[in-house]
């Protein structure tokens, strides 16, 4: 302890060490509360995503069809 | 090429300079950053109480610039273990990984 170079370690005040600590620990359940609540927030609205792109491909197929078709009918005028 | 080949070199070079002066750090964190002691549980009562009488009774205006510039500071490094913690908790450093 005596060859330290800066002096000796400086007395924390208690208040300021239980604050940091305190709020360390307020901070890591906060964060881990937040990501689990956001997570299984996110993997609802990929669920829907997914029943909702098979009905979108499925619209987006036959517009194309029928783009396909009006090009035709188009030209036959 | 021969950049790379230096490169274990000096990165053991860099680490034997880095270990004394981390040391130095964890001598004073042991002191300086370990959790409260249950024995000072009545200080920090203390803290409290003295902060909310002071929040009451108006005495926290007079203090100097020097003081209030140097409180604020603090206050703020304990404010920022909260986002530290979040950090940590979220296990991402920018925004929640989802």
């Amino acid at each position: 302890m005596s060859n330290l170079p800066y002096g000796p370690p400086v007395k924390i005040s208690p208040l300021i060490k239980f604050g940091r600590w305190s709020f360390l620990t307020a901070g890591i359940l906060y964060g881990a509360f937040h990501q689990n609540r956001l997570s299984k927030k996110e993997t609802k609205l990929r669920e829907i995503e997914a029943k909702e792109k098979v009905i979108r491909d499925e619209k987006l197929r036959k517009e194309k069809e029928i783009a396909a078709a009006g090009t035709i009918h188009y030209t036959n005028l | 090429m021969a950049a790379v080949a230096k490169l274990p070199s000096l990165m053991n070079s860099a680490l034997a300079a880095a270990r004394p002066k981390f040391n130095i750090f964890l001598q004073y964190a042991k002191v300086e950053l370990a959790p409260p002691k249950l024995s000072e549980i009545p200080q920090i009562r203390a803290g409290i109480g003295k902060l909310l009488s002071s929040a009451k009774s108006g005495a926290w205006r007079n203090q100097t610039v020097k003081q209030a510039t140097l409180n604020t500071f603090v206050g703020m490094e304990v404010i920022f273990w909260f986002y530290v913690g979040e950090c940590i908790g979220k296990r991402h450093i920018v925004g929640y990984k989802v």
